[in-house]
């Protein structure tokens, strides 16, 4: 054995300085909220499927808001018949329309983010690196609601700037910042990262990508539709209070209930959902072996 | 430095790791050696709190894992090759890990280089050979520039370069003073890596030893001699200590007595020897001979061939 001060180098490398060399981790480096943020920032920005899924997010919302504009028929009405209200509460909806669809796109990459990580191996290489654990999940949280929001706000945004320029040629006008299109636009994007912090936790919890995405499509898809079949009034009384209803009723587009709830119950209702799944998920993680 | 006390993990009803009592020294490179099943793997897995113990506890540098403020710096680890997304590059891989900890892209770039990744950095690690994964995960476990490095079969899918490059690594750390701790199944490797070994069998530690001091007890030295007048030979060294085999074409396979001896004994006899050749006892003889009964999964032919060869 050679007493060499360089460290060895794999037979491909070209030669190195020692392995304490200039830009070996100083000493200050260390864990640190910010390090976890930019390191899920990372992370999610280098797989394709959150580029897919993004891109199709903000093409099926601008998509979907030229059609519905588009499709308006007013049948020779007389538009400056129409109450000004009521225009902008047609705009707000051609606005929003992709926020139905949405959600299922960004449910399916909450889901994937975490459970990419189970599926690959992943997950180990994260845990060791945050063997607290908690803090990795929080990062993410926050990551990808930042992330989701942002783009949702420029699915909604750009959804209004296209369905305004349709139907303002058939003579209906409600710009950007009228309360009743404010509103649902930034309504419609809060909604979006919400979901995909709700399937993260869902995800964090199942650990399998597949069934993630069915309990989280399930839950906003399947048990609307089954409660509603149901024909009694205890299904009728829970409608308002599934994730999926009281989101969209939020941003005041659609109602589930006969009598009005105020937005912030119904924020307060999707909180509640997203509190269970990020508990669920915090003490599955902490506690299960990786 | 790590310490074990009493670590211990169950599943279920089959006990892991079993109550094992170990210290791992800086200064040289200590091999965890054991048959499947044996524990190896779950130990350093307790070791990076990615799986809990059932009981006891381990520690690093004096203290938990998790306890650490900066983990990577304190410990590298290289548990196996797939602990990465394949749809990630590996640069996006190792700059996401070196992010939790400030480490600069600097750094990143430098254990490219010495694991001679550079030309596959920017490619997804889902196209990699197991081999390209195992420079990665060693890269990974460089970057926080940690004073333990904990890796489970590094040598595992590596060309013979790469094998001897590992080898040279190992060494140069643990040479600068750090803790290196490493498992194989390829005990020629350990032999010729490793200083110190502790051995695990059934969750147990069945030695904990230098290299040397396992190999010696291995049992006695034998001498391989070759004559034509074999079957005179024989009865000539025949003694109360001394087994003689007889092996095939007039060999014999002599223990109990050194080659100086038989040489001398055969020129006072007169008989003329074709081949006089002393044989250590190899670590593969004393992972044999300590594993005998701790083998989990063994098959009945190499059980029967184990047997036979004693």
């Amino acid at each position: 054995m050679t007493t060499t001060t360089t460290l060895p180098t794999a037979p491909e490398a070209t030669p190195v300085a020692s392995p304490s060399g200039a830009d070996a981790a100083p000493a200050a480096s260390r864990l640190s909220a910010t390090g976890l943020i930019r390191s899920e920032w990372i992370k999610l920005r280098s797989v394709r499927s959150t580029v897919w899924s993004y891109a199709l997010l903000v093409a099926f919302s601008l998509g979907l808001a030229a059609v519905m504009s588009a499709s308006l028929d007013l049948q020779g009405a007389d538009v400056s018949q129409v109450p000004a209200a009521n225009q902008a509460i047609f705009v707000a909806q051609a606005s929003t329309f992709g926020v139905f669809f949405g959600q299922l796109i960004v449910a399916v990459l909450g889901v994937l983010s975490i459970s990419g990580e189970y599926s690959t191996g992943m997950i180990r290489s994260t845990l060791a690196a945050v063997p607290k654990r908690l803090p990795a999940l929080w990062a993410k949280v926050v990551v990808l609601f930042g992330t989701t929001f942002l783009v949702g706000l420029v699915s909604t945004v750009g959804s209004h700037l296209v369905s305004s320029a349709v139907l303002s040629g058939k003579g209906l006008q409600a710009g950007l910042f009228e309360p009743t299109v404010l509103f649902p636009v930034l309504g419609g994007a809060l909604y979006l990262g919400l979901i995909a912090v709700f399937a993260l936790g869902v995800g964090t919890i199942v650990r399998n990508g597949a069934g993630g995405i069915a309990v989280v499509l399930g839950l906003l898809l399947l048990v609307p539709m089954v409660l509603q079949l149901i024909p009694a009034a205890w299904a009728t009384s829970l409608l308002p209070y599934l994730i999926s209803n009281a989101g969209i009723n939020m941003f005041g587009l659609m109602s589930f209930s006969e009598v009005p709830i105020a937005w912030w119950v119904d924020l307060l209702v999707v909180l509640g959902w997203i509190a269970a799944s990020l508990i669920g998920a915090a003490a599955l993680l902490k506690r299960r072996d990786a | 430095m790590i310490q074990a006390q009493a670590l211990t993990k169950r599943y279920g009803s089959k006990t892991a790791v079993d109550a094992v009592e170990f210290e791992v020294q800086p200064g040289k490179v200590t091999g965890l050696l054991g048959p499947n099943g044996a524990g190896k793997s779950t130990t350093m897995r307790m070791i990076v709190g990615l799986d809990r113990p059932s009981a006891g506890s381990v520690t690093v540098n004096g203290k938990h894992y998790r306890e650490h403020p900066a983990p990577l710096r304190e410990v590298g680890v290289l548990l196996d090759a797939k602990a990465v997304h394949t749809g990630r590059s590996a640069r996006n891989h190792l700059l996401a890990m070196a992010a939790t900890h400030g480490i600069p892209a600097g750094r990143v770039d430098e254990v490219i280089e010495l694991t001679g990744l550079a030309s596959v950095a920017r490619k997804r690690v889902g196209g990699f050979s197991l081999g390209m994964g195992q420079r990665l995960g060693i890269a990974a476990a460089l970057l926080g520039d940690p004073a333990v490095l904990i890796l489970d079969e590094p040598v595992n899918g590596l060309d013979p370069e790469g094998v001897q490059w590992v080898r040279r690594l190992m060494r140069h750390l643990a040479a600068e003073g750090r803790t290196v701790l490493l498992s194989s199944h390829l005990m020629s490797e350990m032999a010729l890596t490793a200083d110190h070994l502790i051995m695990l069998g059934r969750g147990r530690v069945i030695a904990d030893a230098p290299v040397a001091d396992v190999i010696g007890g291995a049992g006695g030295d034998s001498v391989r001699v070759r004559s034509p007048q074999a079957t005179r030979l024989a009865t000539l060294l025949a003694g109360p200590d001394v087994t003689v085999t007889a092996g095939e074409q007039d060999t014999l396979e002599v223990t109990g007595i050194s080659a100086v001896e038989i040489g001398e004994r055969a020129a006072g006899a007169g008989i003329v020897l074709h081949e006089l050749t002393s044989i250590g006892a190899s670590l593969e003889d004393a992972y044999m001979a300590l594993t005998q009964n701790e083998v989990e999964y063994r098959t009945g032919g190499s059980a029967e061939l184990q047997e036979a060869a004693r």
